[in-house]
Formats: structure tokens, sequence, C-alpha cells
């Protein structure tokens, strides 16, 4: 008799819990505005390119447009998307070719804001298509025939190393392109998995640090003024709540401002949301964070993005950046 | 993704199995004071080939740091606040979605048992969704719930209902014709039936349910913790690895292993508590 006792207590336990459960849920889900601020939800990965957008929440340049930032590093990029159009996200972050092709395909998304803009210097570029230390290569043309590592694609990635390879003389049909998460690609390298990887940073500092060789900046190469990537919204936000999206706008760009003329500070806020090696915080290179987008440089990738087939013709790019 | 351990239904006894055979009460004695010290013994030889391996270069310590390092990793961590809300909200996903599921699966895997046209009537559909690996439920968690706690709740709920209901109502088709005619005669109502006839009936399976279901409800807390980006220490294991950091990860990876250990630990004394009148248990406690 006592076991059954035992077993109907774990029974209610079990439902009080349910019940603790029904009661976390509510909180949550409040969404009133604190303090006159109206809430936005903004997803990003947790990339040191993002850096501007949480120096620019805690130096408080949100709240000063009136707007109480939750940033969601969560759901992966495929996801963003999506998200963006049920309107469960605000904002995101997400690069160029990613949108211009969601856009081409007729998903209502608009650009509000830069997000970051190749340094235009090879030399200093946050990305750069590596190859292994020992390796034959030693530029562009050579990878015919050659399997790269890219993160994505029919994405910047693979469309920015054909620019390159073509730049160089080379033919860009016949590269093997094998798809990679970033983390995993200097370690692919080393075991001659691939023979040569486009890779961001901080992957970018590890790659060099461990005798990889910088071949190409493919960003660079496509345009010294090119937007990797940029903060982009749904249009159904734009139509009812232009105020916010304006405000985001306004305070996007005092964060990239700020970002810009403040790189200890950009440096500094990397320990709040990523693990990067503070040893290789010191050495991380930095894309620029420009608030103006390169309209020309937008031009150049669609083009380049038509030539490929990613895209069946060029985008309207005054409809496509608000 | 664990379907496969759930399959066979318990003989009655779930942990008979282990009771059974000659060797056991000679063996016992010896086997019960060396245990702990052999499973010292093995935890150290672990650690020790695991710290010579990269030292040896047979694996580059970029991508297996020493165990030294990993453990050295893990116990700053241990002293920073956002580590233990990580561990919190894993273990919030994993008690919350092992409740709701147990608490689904024991009320409608009794109510189907005692009713078995219906439950003729929906085993083809349990044996449809039943096999559906909850993992695939991903992009529709991501889209219903984005990436907060309902998205883990969601894929814990469905991995470990299945995993209860099914030993519910194995339990409950179990249970002894003569004792249930006997409850009859001596005017037992229905309640009172459940009660003392079926409920001890199935106990023991409900309990092998749990069991299976508190280690599949951390697999998949994590699992979407990783995958989906919700709070917890697969998000953590994401940033680390997003930052190149490895020796974080292996860190997290440690801490995920010990909350199991700690989660099994926790379910078999339940377990042998529930179950302390069950031949089973006291076959071993005497032994």
């Amino acid at each position: 008799m006592t076991a059954t006792r035992t077993a109907l207590a774990a029974l209610a336990a079990g439902t009080a819990l349910t019940l603790a459960a029904t009661a976390c849920g509510n909180d949550t889900g409040g969404g009133t505005a604190e303090g006159g601020l109206t809430p936005v939800t903004v997803g990003v990965l947790p990339i040191t390119a993002v850096a501007p957008l949480y120096l620019g929440v805690e130096k408080g340049l949100f709240e000063e447009q009136g707007l109480d930032v939750t940033i969601e590093t969560g759901g992966g990029g495929a996801t963003t998307v999506p998200r963006i159009v049920s309107g469960e996200l605000d904002f995101a972050f997400g690069n160029v070719v990613s949108l211009i092709v969601a856009r081409a395909q007729g998903l209502p998304l608009t650009v509000v804001a830069n997000g970051m803009t190749t340094t235009g210097d090879a030399d200093t570029d946050y990305s750069a298509l590596v190859v292994p230390e020992g390796s034959d290569i030693t530029a562009p043309a050579q990878l015919q025939g050659a399997t790269v590592a890219i993160d994505n694609l029919r994405n910047i990635g693979d469309t920015s190393v054909r620019n390159s390879v073509r730049l160089d003389g080379g033919d860009a049909t016949d590269i093997d392109f094998v798809e990679l998460a970033f983390p995993d690609m200097v370690g692919a390298m080393d075991n001659g998995q691939v023979d040569a990887a486009w890779v961001v940073e901080p992957f970018l500092t590890i790659a060099l640090e461990q005798g990889a060789t910088p071949i190409a900046a493919n960003f660079v190469e496509l345009d010294p003024e090119l937007s990797i990537a940029t903060y982009f919204t749904s249009d159904e936000l734009i139509a009812s709540d232009p105020d916010t999206v304006d405000a985001f706008t306004e305070a996007m760009n005092a964060s990239l401002a700020h970002a810009e003329a403040n790189p200890d500070e950009t440096e500094q806020i990397l320990t709040s949301y990523t693990e990067i090696d503070p040893e290789i915080i010191d050495e991380l290179r930095w894309p620029r964070f420009e608030t103006e987008i390169d309209r020309g440089a937008l031009e150049s990738v669609t083009e380049l993005m038509v030539t490929d087939g990613l895209i069946g013709s060029e985008l309207d790019l005054d409809t496509f950046i608000r | 993704m664990t379907e496969t351990t759930a399959q066979g239904p318990p003989r009655g006894r779930p942990e008979a199995s282990k009771g059974t055979g000659g060797r056991r009460p000679r063996g016992a004695a010896r086997t019960g004071s060396s245990k702990p010290l052999l499973g010292a013994v093995g935890v150290m030889a672990f650690l020790g080939t695991w710290e010579a391996v990269p030292h040896t270069g047979l694996v580059s310590a970029r991508y297996l740091p020493p165990a030294s390092e990993v453990l050295a990793s893990l116990a700053r961590r241990a002293t920073t606040p956002g580590f233990w809300t990580a561990v919190g909200d894993t273990l919030l996903g994993w008690a919350l979605g092992l409740a709701i599921a147990f608490v689904a699966a024991v009320v409608l895997g009794f109510a189907l048992g005692a009713l078995p046209r219906v439950r003729a009537f929906t085993t083809s559909t349990v044996d449809f969704l039943r096999p559906i690996p909850s993992v695939a439920l991903i992009p529709l968690a991501v889209l219903m719930y984005g990436t907060d706690i309902r998205s883990t709740l969601l894929l814990v709920v469905y991995a470990c209902f299945w995993l209860i209901y099914i030993q519910v109502l194995y339990g409950v088709a179990d249970v002894d014709p003569v004792a249930e005619q006997t409850a009859r005669s001596y005017g037992l109502g229905r309640l009172a039936r459940i009660r003392h006839v079926v409920w001890p009936t199935t106990l023991p399976y409900l309990m092998t349910g749990v069991r299976l279901a508190a280690a599949v409800a951390l697999i998949l807390s994590i699992t979407a913790q990783l995958i989906i980006g919700s709070p917890g220490i697969g998000r953590e294991i994401a940033v680390a690895q997003s930052s190149g950091a490895v020796s974080s990860v292996y860190a997290l990876i440690v801490a995920t292993g010990a909350l199991g250990v700690l989660i099994n630990i926790g379910v078999r004394a339940l377990e042998r508590r529930v179950l302390r009148w069950h031949t089973s248990v006291r076959g071993e406690a005497t032994a």
C-alpha cells in the first residue's frame, strides 16, 4: 500500500511540475513595453561581425531610439529567413547573397541597415581563401579541379571564390565545392580532405596561426566596397510599424559608427557573447563597420549571381534596400 | 532515436534478468567489495589514455586537448554563474518535458488500456507516430516556438511520451485475470480495482519507461539547445564551437556526461524506492 501511495505522490509531483510549467510559460510571453520602450527581437549568429549590435545595446544606443532589444543567437542561419517572414523575429543579420536569393524568390524581405563591409585591403580583410601549409597551390587559378570548402553552396562563398578564380584567369566551372562548417575547415585542410577553404574570422586567424597561406581576398576582389552582410526585416513590419524600423536603422547606424570609432570596445564586447580565446581576439581581423551600403558593389554581386545562375535576372536594388 | 531500446516489453519484472542465474550469490560478495575500486581504476585509466593520446601526437592536441586542459577549463567554467544558468536551463527542459510526458502517458495509457476497442482503434496511428524520430520535428519546433524552451519541450515530450505510454499499455494488459476476478468478487469498484490491482501491476513497467525516458529527455534537451539554440548547455557548446574554443567544447561535453550519470543514479534510486516491495528489487536487496 505504501508503494501505491509513493507512486501516487510521484504522480502528483509530476502534475504540479506541469502546472508550474504552464505558469512559467506565461510570464515569458509578455511582450509589453517596459518604460515606454518597444520590444524588438534581433536574430544573429554569435560571430565577430555582429559585435556592433551587442556594443550598441550595451551602450544604450537602441534605448535612445526607444527600442528594447532582445538578441537571439539560436536557430542557425537557415531558419532566420522563415522566422523573419513569420514575424517571430523583427530583424536579423544575413549575408547579401542569401538575401538577394530570397528576395528574388519573392520573399518579402528588405534591407534596413548595413552589417559589415570588406576592408577593401587584401592583407587585412576579415575573410580569405586559404590553402594549408606546404600546398602547391599559390594562386586562385590553380584551383581548377581542386576541392574547396565553403559554408553554404550557392551562396556568397562559391560566388566570390569563382569570381577570384576568373579574375586570375582560371576556369571557374571546374571547382569542386564542399559544404563544411567554418569550425571544421581548418581540420579538413590538415587532413587533406579539402585543397583550400574560404574562412572567416575567428577561423582565419586560427588557420593563419597554424600555417595556412592566404591565396585570395575573395571579398576585396569582388568589390573593395562590398557590403558582406546586412540587417533586414520583413516588408510586413515596414508597412505596419515604419517608426520602429526607422528607429532600428538609426540605432544600428549609430552602433556601427561607434564600433568603427572604438575598436577597443568592439574587441572587448566579444568576450560577452563568444568564447574566442583572448589571445586570438588580439590578432583578429575586422571588417569595416560602414553605415552606407555601396549600391555599385551590390550590382557587381547580382551580376555575378546571374552569371552563376543563382538568380534569373538582376534585382531592383531601390526596393531591396530601404 | 532510441526506440530500439524500448522495443521488448519487460516480462513482468523488468530488472529480474540481473538477479537470475546460479552464479550470482557466489560472486556477489567478491564483486560487491571491489566494484567501486574497479570503477575508479577504470576512470583513471580512461583519463590517463585521454591525457596521453594528444601528447603522443596520435591525435592533434588542437582537436583533442589533453584531459588536464579540458578538466581545468571545466573547473574555471564551474565558477561562473553563466554555466550554472545553462545547467539549470538544461535541467528545467529535462524535468518539465519528462513530467509532461509522464502525466500525459499515464493518463492516456490507463484510459486506453481500460478501453480495448479504443486501443485497437488507435494502435495503427500510434505505430505510425511512434517511430518518428523527435529530431525530425526540429524544423516544426523552430517555426512554432522559435528558440525558447517550448521548442525543447516539444522534442522532449514527443520522444518521452511514447516510451512511457507503450510501457503503461503493456503494464495494464499484464494484469493477472485471477487477481482481477478476485477483486471483482470482493466487490471492489472500478477505481479501487485500478488502484489495488492495475496500478501495482503497471508500476514496474511504468518505472522502466521513466528510466528510459529520463535518459532520452536529457539527450533531446541537449540536442534542441545545440541545434535550435534554446538556452542551456547545448547552446553553450554551439557558441564555443563557433568561437573555435576547442577545450571549452570538450569541457561542456564532459559536463553533459556528468549530468547524465547523475540523472541515471537518481532515477535508479527512485525506482528502487518505488518498487521496493517488488520481487525484482527485493531480490537485489537480499542478495
